[in-house]
């Protein structure tokens, strides 16, 4: 199963998707300093509305990439066309419900400048596996333990109807993660070569995460290189990582490579 | 005379080809929509004309075809459903959709509803309501949406009446039958 892939660009080296359509009230920036609001004493803007716009774009982000592997692959099995079908409703909910957040919270759509790396990216894969690999079980599943982070987040803002949008977002990202999982066990199964091509993605992803990122000196911020201080490092929640379909042995591994010690971890 | 299994499998058939393709049309809008409400919209459809594509692929087997079977329709309504899809203007885009295929599709379902027979073909009528259901739901949140912003009403040109008309026309969307009727005249 692969797509002809049109309109990309290049940056940095390298080959990505064009953005997708957005209104004017929107600016999109390809930088991550060009997105960069705290400053090192405050890391995280206090009001919570940058991170419920971060948190819009990036849901309708997912929406997109859902809808764009349905336009792509009219090939890919009925089951899986099904799941990519229901997980675009999903995200519209996600949207809505963050803009609601965001509006609640006095803030406005294209209130911030918004960056569209996962679509960038996912989308320059002409292979259904390959964004499977990306999206489903990386960046989906990624999110499950950034959720851990925005609880506490919005816990200190005592934002209880936030939490629950978030507890509510949290379970359907599991279910995406989840059927991820099984389709690439079905579809590598089914075609050992697309383990090549899964290969292939989670290296590009890889070196897009290192080119994408913000360079040393990029941003320097009351004197303090911003790109130069300690990376924050998210500590893998293995039910959660249970719960969303991956193996035994997968969240060994995962954990083995995870720095974060164990009393920080937090199952939801 | 009420429909017998084979038209009943091939009209159901027919009419997934046309569920699977507007689904992928909203698909394709979804990322190319730069207006946001729009962009949801069709978004959160996509999932309806999935389901309603799913509910007739199960009941083609029911018919004797195999699950999830599709027929292409009429060449003439592929046409239509292609134009369709490459309407670029978001307005055009929601009047196209809403104002005109969902409603003559419904017209369609009733005018299958009136002439099957409601107790052997019991099952397709069930699904044939709740997609009746369904469509009225998504063209109600369509007339909510340009409510709510105006900027996103066609301007009256007469342009989604013409296309109306032109769907009218189109007698039969069973392709097999109409070339079947063609032969038998012949």
């Amino acid at each position: 199963m692969t797509a002809t892939v049109t309109g990309t660009f290049e940056y940095r080296g390298i080959q990505l998707r064009s953005d997708p359509a957005r209104e004017p009230c929107f600016r999109v920036v390809h930088q991550h300093y060009e997105v960069y609001m705290p400053t090192p004493e405050a890391p995280t803007d206090p009001t919570g509305q940058e991170t419920l716009h971060s948190m819009f774009n990036s849901e309708v982000l997912s929406l997109e990439i859902a809808a764009q592997n349905l336009a792509d692959f009219p090939d890919a099995p009925w089951e899986l066309r099904l799941h990519f079908a229901r997980q675009c409703w999903d995200e519209v909910r996600h949207g809505r419900m963050c803009l609601e957040r965001l509006v609640a919270r006095g803030g406005r759509k294209g209130g911030f400048p918004i960056i569209n790396h996962e679509w960038n990216v996912v989308c320059a894969f002409p292979s259904l596996p390959a964004r499977l690999a990306v999206l489903n079980r990386t960046f989906e599943a990624g999110s499950l333990e950034a959720f851990a982070s925005l609880r506490t987040f919005f816990t200190h803002l005592g934002d209880d109807r936030t939490l629950e949008v978030i507890e509510t977002i949290l379970a359907d990202e599991v279910e995406h993660t989840r059927f991820g999982n099984h389709w690439l066990q079905r579809l590598v199964k089914g075609n050992p070569r697309d383990a090549l091509r899964i290969a292939e993605a989670m290296a590009f992803v890889k070196r897009a995460a290192t080119m994408l990122a913000t360079q040393p000196g990029e941003l320097v911020i009351d004197g303090t290189d911003m790109a130069a201080m300690a990376q924050h490092d998210i500590p893998v929640l293995p039910q959660q990582r249970a719960d969303a379909g991956f193996t035994e042995a997968e969240i060994a591994e995962l954990m083995r490579r995870d720095p974060a010690p164990s009393a920080t971890r937090r199952e939801g | 005379m009420s429909l017998s299994v084979k038209d009943r499998g091939q009209a159901v058939a027919t009419h997934r080809y046309i569920l699977v393709n507007l689904m992928e049309t909203l698909a394709r809008w979804v990322p190319t929509t730069p207006e946001m409400e729009a962009k949801l919209l069709f978004g959160s459809h996509v999932w309806d004309l999935a389901q309603h594509a799913d509910a007739l692929g199960k009941r083609t087997h029911e018919l004797r075809l195999p699950l999830q079977h599709s027929l292409a329709p009429a060449p003439e309504y592929v046409r239509l459903l292609d134009e369709v899809a490459g309407i670029e203007d978001t307005r055009k885009r929601i009047a196209a959709f809403y104002d005109v295929v969902v409603p003559a599709l419904d017209a369609r379902y009733r005018g299958y509803l009136a002439a099957t027979d409601p107790l052997m073909d019991a099952p397709t009528v069930r699904i044939l309501d709740r997609i009746l259901a369904d469509d009225a739901r998504m063209i109600r949140e369509s007339q909510e949406l340009r409510s709510s912003l105006p900027e996103l009403q066609d301007g009256e040109d007469g342009w989604a009446s013409a296309l109306t008309r032109r769907e009218a026309g189109l007698r039969n969307l069973v392709a097999v039958a109409n070339a079947e009727a063609a032969q038998q005249a012949s």
